[in-house]
C-alpha cells in the first residue's frame, strides 16, 4: 500500500535544509527557479494535479502521513509553510501524536 | 502480502464465471455474492491490514482488479467503487474515522462515492450540493447522478460544498432523506448499479464530515479520483485480457475459405493490435502502480496516463474482438458484446479521455524544456 511509513529513524528535518530541498525538487519538476516565498498557486499558476505529486513527494521524503485537515492548500501554498508543515508534522510523530 | 492472490483469483473465477453474462441481461449482481467479497476484503484490496484489510500493494492489487475486469466489469465497478471509497476515508479522514469506517467497509458492508451531478459532470466546480452547519449536526442537501455502486451501496461518500470549500461526508443509505433509484439501462457496466441519489435535508452528526474541515473541491476530488482511476485502468487491462483470450481461440479454430481465420492477414492484423494493446496498458499500469508503492510524486501524472491509455485500448481492443469473432460473439451478454459496451464506458467515468488529454497535455507544456521554441526555429 502507498503512503504507509514504517517507522523512520532519520533524525527531523532542519527548516532551512527542508526549504533548499524542496526548491530543488520544484526546479526539477517545473524546469523554472522558484522562492521559498512565491504563491505557488495563485502566482507559479501549479495545478491540483502538482498539489497532489508535493503531497506525496513530503510524505515519501520525510516520512510524514498528511491527511485531513493538514491537506488544506494554505498549507502548500509556498515552500517556507510547506517547510513548517514537515517540521510539525515530523515533531507530532517524534512525540507520538501520529494519526 | 499477497501470498494468497493465486488462491483468490481461482475463487473469483469459481465464483463468477458462467454468470457475468446472466448479470449484464438481469442488471443485478447477487447481493450475498458482493458481501462475502466484501467481508474478505477483496473489494477494497489495498486497505492496509490494521484496518481489517486484505493490504495488497497498488501492483498485485491491480492485478486482482483486472482478473475481475477479465470476468465481469459490473462486478469490477463495484469493486473501483469500494476501493475509491476506502481511499478517500484513508486519506481524508481522522484517525478514528479510518478505524470505524474502513473496518466496515472490509467487514461485508458496501460503499458508493458521489461526485457527478446532474450540471456537474466533467466540470465539478459546478458542484451545488450543500453540507451546512445546522446546531450540533451537519445537513446535506443536493442531487448526484451515476453513482456507481449506489444500488448495492449501504454508505455513500458525498462531496459537497462546505464552509469556505469542499467536504466529503459519509451518508448511510438508509438515513431519513436520502433517495436511491437506480438506472435501468445503463449502456454498459449494466449490474453496477449505476444510481442517482437525491438527499433531501440529511441531517448527520458533525463527525460524519471526513476530516472535519473544508479544503479545496479540485484537490478533494483529485485525491479521490486518483484511486478510481488506477482501478478502472486495471479493469481495462482485464477486459484486454479477456478479449484477447476470446479472439485468438476463435481466430485460431474457425476456417473460412480453407484456412483459419488468423492465417487471413486482415484478421491477423486486429490479434496483433489487440496483443498489442494488452501489452502497452498492462506496462502502463504496472508503472504507475510501481509509482504508488514506492511513493513517487510521478504517481499523480501516471495514473491519468494509465486511466486514459488503458481505457483508449480496451475500448479499440473491444470493438476488433467483436469484429473477429462476428456473428459468434454478436449476441447481447456475451462476452466480447458486453466488453464493447463496458469498455466505451471506461472511456467515460473517471475522467473521460478529453479531460485526461488536458491534464495530460497541461503537464507535458509544464515540463517544456526553457529555451527549446527558440531551437527549434530557423
Amino acid at each position: 500500500m502507498t503512503n504507509q511509513h514504517s517507522p523512520l529513524t532519520e533524525p527531523l528535518a532542519e527548516p532551512d535544509t527542508v526549504v533548499s530541498e524542496l526548491l530543488d525538487f520544484l526546479a526539477g519538476q517545473t524546469r523554472s527557479p522558484w522562492s521559498p516565498e512565491t504563491d505557488l498557486f495563485r502566482d507559479g499558476g501549479l495545478s491540483s494535479l502538482f498539489a497532489m505529486q508535493l503531497v506525496v513527494h513530503l510524505e515519501t521524503r520525510y516520512g510524514i502521513a498528511i491527511r485531513g485537515a493538514d491537506l488544506r492548500l494554505d498549507n502548500f501554498r509556498t515552500v517556507q509553510l510547506m517547510s513548517a508543515l514537515v517540521r510539525r508534522l515530523q515533531q507530532a510523530r517524534a512525540d507520538g501524536r501520529d494519526g | 502480502m499477497g501470498e494468497d492472490l493465486a488462491g483468490a483469483v481461482a475463487s473469483a473465477t469459481a465464483l463468477v464465471a458462467g454468470h457475468a453474462a446472466e448479470w449484464d441481461r438481469t442488471g443485478l449482481l447477487p447481493l450475498p455474492l458482493l458481501r462475502e467479497l466484501g467481508a474478505q476484503g477483496r473489494l477494497c484490496a489495498e486497505v492496509p491490514v490494521e484496518y481489517g484489510g486484505w493490504g495488497l500493494s497498488s501492483l498485485t492489487g491491480g492485478e486482482y482488479t483486472a482478473h475481475i475486469g477479465s470476468l465481469c466489469s459490473s462486478l469490477r465497478s463495484v469493486l473501483t467503487s469500494q476501493a475509491m471509497a476506502a481511499w478517500t476515508v484513508q486519506r481524508l479522514g481522522t484517525a478514528q474515522q479510518r478505524a470505524d469506517c474502513l473496518s466496515r467497509l472490509t467487514g461485508g458492508g458496501l460503499a458508493a462515492v458521489a461526485f457527478s451531478e446532474p450540471q456537474a459532470g466533467s466540470d465539478l466546480s459546478a458542484m451545488t450540493t450543500t453540507i451546512r452547519h445546522e446546531g450540533g449536526s451537519v445537513v446535506v442537501d443536493g442531487r448526484k447522478a451515476w453513482v456507481t455502486a449506489g444500488h448495492y451501496a449501504d454508505l455513500i461518500v458525498v462531496f459537497g460544498r462546505f464552509q469556505d470549500g469542499a467536504a466529503a461526508v459519509l451518508v448511510p443509505a438508509d438515513a431519513p432523506g436520502v433517495r436511491v433509484r437506480r438506472i435501468a439501462e445503463p449502456l454498459g457496466c449494466r449490474a453496477a448499479g449505476h444510481a442517482e441519489v437525491t438527499l433531501d435535508s440529511v441531517r448527520l452528526p458533525l463527525d460524519q464530515v471526513l476530516g472535519g474541515h473544508a479544503l479545496p473541491l479540485s484537490l478533494l476530488v483529485t485525491t479521490a479520483l486518483a484511486q478510481g482511476r488506477m482501478s478502472v485502468a486495471w479493469g481495462c487491462v482485464g477486459i484486454l485480457r479477456a478479449c484477447l483470450a476470446a479472439a485468438t481461440a476463435h481466430a485460431a479454430d474457425r476456417e473460412q475459405f480453407g484456412r483459419p481465420l488468423a492465417e487471413h492477414q486482415l484478421v491477423a492484423r486486429h490479434l496483433a493490435e489487440l496483443y498489442a494493446g494488452e501489452q502497452i496498458a498492462t506496462r502502463v499500469c504496472e508503472h504507475a502502480s510501481r509509482c504508488w508503492d514506492s511513493g513517487s510524486p510521478e504517481q499523480v501524472v501516471a495514473t491519468v496516463l494509465a486511466k486514459h491509455v488503458s481505457a483508449t485500448r480496451a475500448a479499440q481492443g473491444a470493438a476488433s474482438a467483436v469484429q473477429v469473432l462476428a456473428s459468434a460473439g454478436a449476441t447481447d451478454g456475451g462476452l466480447v458484446a458486453r466488453a464493447y459496451r463496458d469498455a466505451k464506458l471506461m472511456e467515460i467515468i473517471e475522467g473521460s479521455s478529453e479531460l485526461c488529454q488536458l491534464m495530460l497535455a497541461q503537464h507535458a507544456v509544464s515540463r517544456r524544456e526553457p529555451g527549446a521554441a527558440a531551437a527549434v526555429t530557423p
